[in-house]
């Protein structure tokens, strides 16, 4: 049977998937900002990365050089940009037609620097490991690793939300943000510590990704982003635990279902479960009310 | 045909096309506020409906293009087909977003059918030929005219205006109509506006509706014109540049959606001019990118209701004249004309 090592392949999809959609729920859930340059800012990191690689930077440079890269070019829009704007008194529409040409304009400025082609990291992938039997799962040292960053992200997010006193103050500030800052909530550095750690996860994403599909141009975050917004709204915005289960759930599905469809059709069975859940719950399967948030004026 | 003659016809072609579109878009977001981000669809739709229908059955074709049914139907029809299939999708796009949706929930399920059409569309080949496209579209009447391909190219032109100018008096009438008004109403207040009995809904689907056979009318249009048609035409990218020209023209104003197009177009045809001849060509489309980018940042910050803006509607509530300076008085601060502010045309 070939399921087995396609839920082996779709555990790897899941990895990545699940690094960046932790990313962007928590950006999305704490600022209620749906920043479509999210995608474009991965694959900036994924393009530092390539530098980085070319110059002799192994695999624990270029991920440190990423996330770097996600943090500052994050910071960077949120300040430079998006808070700006939503102090202008901009509506959500609005906000989004602002990241997209935020999106656009960074893929064009990729463009420009790099050119149109593909380009491909250099990362030996390490030793195979095999679990299951030899017609079991078939993993690489480096998928192990990417595996492992999920599980440490979903863990670290889902704990620092919880329990520390950052996280309980940017669950105040998602919720109610007037509310929180007359409680005395520090809102503009608790929202760039949001941009920080979602910058952080979402340049570890962009070098997984890169590292995971080979061959990368400055459009291909923009086509991932799609997949970041189904594993999101599938766990509900703002809950990285669910966005990990659905990035499971749809790294598997669609792995699994490249067995059956023609592998260039696989991610629109995401797309399809995706579209689904936004007409029929457009909270998402776990979401508790998140409909009408505002988003903080800082 | 000479060069200044291409040049001039297909720069107008293009133009008349596009401001079709953008006024299309503009019935359905300046004046109703809905958040489609999906409406490139539309335009493509009606781009491979007329295809198809002016390309005569596949196994005629000597490029080996793949496609389904095909037919050569005689020349108006494929255009008013392309209409009508487009206009089902706007029905389709009105049905799924339902009123009362979050704005940027609107905007992600329409982004998301936009990448899936997209992804289909390139995948699967016996649609549409895939990747590469559908191509050696004929011009319709080509060979009945009996004109020079120049003479051809400016009737074709006069006709693409033609068509824009019915559209526009057909879009112009249906905005000062009561039913314009009910649909304005529910943009700036969809409650009250139930409540003083507009059906929503109704308004949603007629707008889309219009809105989206204009799209379909003008990808047929430029389709027949210029011979080709593939995924590269039709990314989500062309939706938002179309919203950049509303921004930049002016949300719900006709007249300003067309300042719009031309200035977006400006810099799209002839930005290149202003560059040194040195740089690389990827170089070059890429500075046009971001100069529509920073330009519509530019006009969200600076002048949101954009060059034109809307014009603000006074309805006399009745005909005595103090109710009515009364009612005017009363008027709470003009929403027309001033898109993007928080809080309102929301929901």
């Amino acid at each position: 049977m070939l399921i087995v090592p396609a839920v082996g392949f779709g555990l790897a999809t899941a990895s990545y998937v699940a690094l960046a959609s932790v990313g962007f729920t928590l950006q999305a859930g704490v600022t209620n900002i749906f920043n479509f340059a999210y995608g474009d800012i991965m694959i900036t990191a994924a393009f530092v990365a390539y530098v980085v690689n070319r110059a002799g930077g192994g695999l624990w440079e270029i991920l440190i050089v990423g996330a770097a890269t996600g943090a500052v070019v994050s910071v960077a829009f949120n300040r430079l940009l998006f808070r700006r704007f939503v102090r202008h008194g901009i509506n959500p529409f609005g906000m989004l037609i602002v990241t997209l040409w935020a999106g656009i304009i960074l893929q064009n400025i990729l463009l420009a620097l790099f050119g149109p082609q593909f380009f491909s990291l250099s990362v030996s992938s390490g030793r195979l490991f095999d679990f299951f039997g030899p017609r079991g799962i078939l993993l690489t040292s480096v998928q192990i690793i990417s595996i492992g960053l999920a599980v440490a992200a979903v863990l670290i997010v889902a704990i620092g939300l919880r329990y520390t006193r950052v996280g309980m103050a940017m669950r105040a500030l998602a919720t109610n943000p007037n509310l929180a800052q007359s409680s005395g909530v520090p809102a503009r550095k608790i929202l760039d510590y949001t941009w920080v750690v979602s910058g952080i996860f979402c340049g570890l994403g962009g070098v997984v990704l890169a590292l995971a599909t080979g061959a990368f141009e400055q459009t291909t975050g923009e086509e991932f982003l799609v997949i970041i917004f189904a594993a999101t709204v599938l766990g509900g915005v703002g809950r990285p635990v669910g966005a990990a289960v659905a990035s499971l759930v749809l790294g598997i599905v669609i792995e699994v279902s490249a067995l059956f469809i023609p592998p260039s059709l696989k991610e629109l069975v995401a797309f399809a479960v995706l579209l689904a859940v936004l007409v029929i719950r457009p909270s998402g399967l776990f979401s508790l009310a998140k409909e009408g948030a505002e988003v903080a004026v800082v | 045909m000479s060069a200044i003659d291409l040049y001039a016809t297909t720069l107008l072609v293009y133009f008349g096309v596009d401001v079709l579109a953008a006024w299309g878009l503009n019935l359905q977001y300046g004046l109703y506020g809905m958040y489609n981000f999906a409406f490139i669809l539309f335009q493509s739709a009606g781009a491979y409906t007329a295809a198809i229908l002016a390309l005569g059955h596949p196994s005629n074709q000597f490029g080996g293009q793949q496609y389904f049914f095909g037919a050569s139907l005689p020349f108006p029809l494929p255009i008013i087909v392309a209409g009508l299939v487009a206009s089902v999708l706007g029905l389709a796009i009105a049905l799924i977003l339902r009123q009362g949706m979050r704005s940027d929930y609107q905007a992600i399920v329409t982004f998301v059918i936009a990448v899936m059409a997209l992804l289909t569309v390139s995948a699967i080949i016996p649609l549409f030929n895939g990747q590469a496209g559908l191509s050696q579209v004929p011009q319709p009447l080509a060979s009945a005219l009996h004109v020079s391909s120049a003479g051809y190219a400016w009737i074709y032109v006069a006709f693409v205006a033609i068509v824009c100018l019915i559209s526009y008096v057909i879009i112009r009438r249906l905005m000062g109509s009561p039913l314009g008004r009910a649909v304005r109403a529910v943009r700036e207040n969809a409650n009250g506006a139930a409540a003083l009995g507009v059906n929503a809904t109704w308004c949603r689907i007629v707008v889309s509706v219009l809105g989206a056979a204009m799209a379909g009318v003008s990808g047929a249009l430029l389709v027949e014109f210029i011979g080709t048609w593939s995924p590269g035409s039709w990314s989500y990218a062309e939706t938002l540049v179309i919203f950049s020209a509303i921004i930049v023209g002016g949300v719900g104003n006709n007249i300003g959606v067309l300042i719009g197009v031309f200035v977006t177009q400006i810099i799209f045809a002839e930005g290149s001019r202003f560059l040194p001849t040195s740089l690389p060509p990827n170089l070059v489309g890429s500075l046009q990118w971001i100069v529509i980018g920073v330009m519509t940042l530019a006009f969200l910050w600076f002048r949101p209701q954009g060059i034109v803006p809307e014009k603000r509607y006074c309805v006399p509530a009745a005909p005595a004249g103090e109710r009515r300076i009364a009612a005017e008085q009363a008027e709470p601060a003009a929403v027309a004309g001033r898109p993007f502010v928080s809080g309102e045309g929301e929901q």
